[in-house]
């Protein structure tokens, strides 16, 4: 009799260590996968001076939407939490996506070698924020499961974890900017 | 949560699978041995134990840690250049991101078809090859599709398994055939009995091993991790269009044949994405699906 009790309390002190470890492992994937989204969303706002520089003698007219990637960047810069720089984000993102539809209209532009560089920098960083947000949304759900469902829900309310939210994804932000290789 | 539980299943499958196949090529060596030792002379036994101790010992740890570097080789595949092969570098971080791996390396083979394969111990020891062809002819999209089915073998520990078999069973069926051949040509020459006797038994043990072998090598690869791949594949880009236009590119395309007698090696052939050796049979004895299958699989999702 007391071997059994001895067994079943073995076997719920077991599943108790299983969970938190679970929680933790996918608190420590969400986590992990939010910085990635900073780091490249930070990696595009690297490229943005480069950008201004090398158009600097070709694009003399379009102050307007140079001056808006500019400020869009310094807004990234300055944004204070994570709900901030993903807004300036956006804005850095459609900003660049209207100015490289006006380059468009630069064949010299277009034929820069350094210029093209960037664009398909700046294309690929679009694809892996993108990707980036989607691992996010993925390990965001893997834990909300966790912690919804059975027996983990009842594992959560022992250990007070709750539901996270989902990162909200503007709308544009998988099209733009359309580049052509 | 259903889908995660699966994948966990497959990945413990697949340690479980490389683990049995160590102990068994391990212990393959060591009867040989045994058997050797037997015939030749019993005096000898304790050296020919040690020695085959010794030598399925380095095997199988080099076979282990090696063995992406042997599939490498074996293809002669070089490092991909991050300036000269950027579009494969930004495919294989961007699927690293959408899949949470860790970026494995690249690598890039002479060959005009259009062909991938990964290969490695473990998602922190991951190698991804892409032939030439590939690179040439296959647009970002498709380049994301295929590297997504690599990562996704590389996250189920499929690589782990299928380079051990191709590596470990391959090269037993190299030996098998050297050994063949040896006994062929040296037939006439004048030898003790026991010797001779042994390079006979070992010869009859090699040759019926050899088709058992490259079978085997061909189950490494069952289908259904193939369809595995694919689909969680598309867990990774969102896209399933990107792989199956890949595979289309990959049916349509007309090897010279020239091109066929290329460096691929038999064993290898089940690492790839699709068969190089562009082999006709569909059915039992394929090491890959139906191409068709797997193009209307993706284009259902």
């Amino acid at each position: 009799m007391i071997f059994w009790l001895i067994g079943l309390g073995v076997l719920v002190l077991l599943a108790f260590i299983i969970y938190y470890n679970r929680f933790v492992t996918l608190e420590n994937r969400i986590g992990n996968s939010l910085s990635q989204i900073d780091v490249q969303l930070r990696k595009r706002a690297d490229l943005v001076p480069n950008l201004i520089s090398s158009v600097k003698g070709y694009v003399k007219h379009e102050r307007g939407v140079m001056s808006e990637v500019t400020k869009a960047r310094k807004e990234f810069m300055t944004a204070k939490n994570f709900e901030g720089k993903v807004k300036a984000g956006a804005q850095l993102q459609s900003a660049l996506g209207s100015f490289f539809a006006i380059a468009e209209n630069y064949p010299q532009l277009k034929a820069n070698e350094n210029f093209l560089h960037l664009q398909q920098e700046l294309a690929a960083i679009e694809d892996k924020v993108a990707y980036a947000r989607q691992h996010y949304n993925d390990s965001i759900l893997g834990y909300n499961n966790l912690c919804k469902k059975l027996p983990g829900v009842m594992f959560a309310s022992i250990y007070g974890k709750l539901a996270k939210k989902y990162l909200e994804i503007p709308q544009e932000a998988r099209t733009v900017p359309k580049v052509e290789f | 949560m259903n889908e995660r539980i699966s994948f966990d299943d497959q990945i413990q499958r697949n340690k479980i699978k490389s683990f049995l196949l160590i102990v068994i090529i391990f212990a393959f060596f060591i009867v040989l041995g045994y058997v050797i030792s037997m015939i030749l002379d019993p005096g000898y036994f304790f050296v020919i134990m040690i020695f085959a101790t010794v030598f399925s010992l380095i095997y199988v740890v080099a076979g282990y840690y090696k063995s992406d570097k042997i599939a490498l080789a074996s293809v002669r595949a070089k490092p991909a250049s991050k300036t000269e092969h950027r579009m494969l570098y930004h495919a294989a971080e961007g699927m690293a991101i959408s899949s949470g791996l860790p970026i494995p390396k690249l690598y890039v083979m002479e060959s005009e078809e259009i062909n991938a394969f990964a290969s490695g111990r473990d998602p922190k020891h991951s190698v991804i090859c892409f032939t030439t062809g590939a690179l040439k002819k296959l647009d970002k999209q498709e380049l994301e599709g295929v590297m997504a089915h690599e990562m996704s073998h590389i996250a189920n520990y499929d690589i782990r398994f299928m380079t051990l078999t191709a590596v470990l069973i391959g090269m037993v069926s190299i030996i098998a055939q050297m050994f063949l051949r040896s006994l062929w040509f040296s037939g006439g020459r004048n030898r003790e009995g026991k010797e001779q006797i042994i390079l006979i038994i070992v010869g009859i043990v090699f040759a019926i091993l050899a088709p058992i072998a490259v079978q085997l090598v061909s189950f490494a690869i069952s289908r259904k991790r193939e369809y595995v791949a694919d689909a969680s594949g598309v867990k990774f880009t969102r896209y399933p269009r990107g792989l199956a236009s890949a595979l289309e590119k990959i049916k349509n395309e007309h090897v010279s044949h020239s091109d066929k007698e290329h460096k691929v090696s038999k064993a290898l052939a089940p690492l790839f994405i699709s068969d190089p050796f562009k082999r006709k049979v569909s059915g039992l004895f394929a090491t890959h699906p139906d191409i068709n299958e797997r193009i209307r699989k993706l284009e259902s999702m």
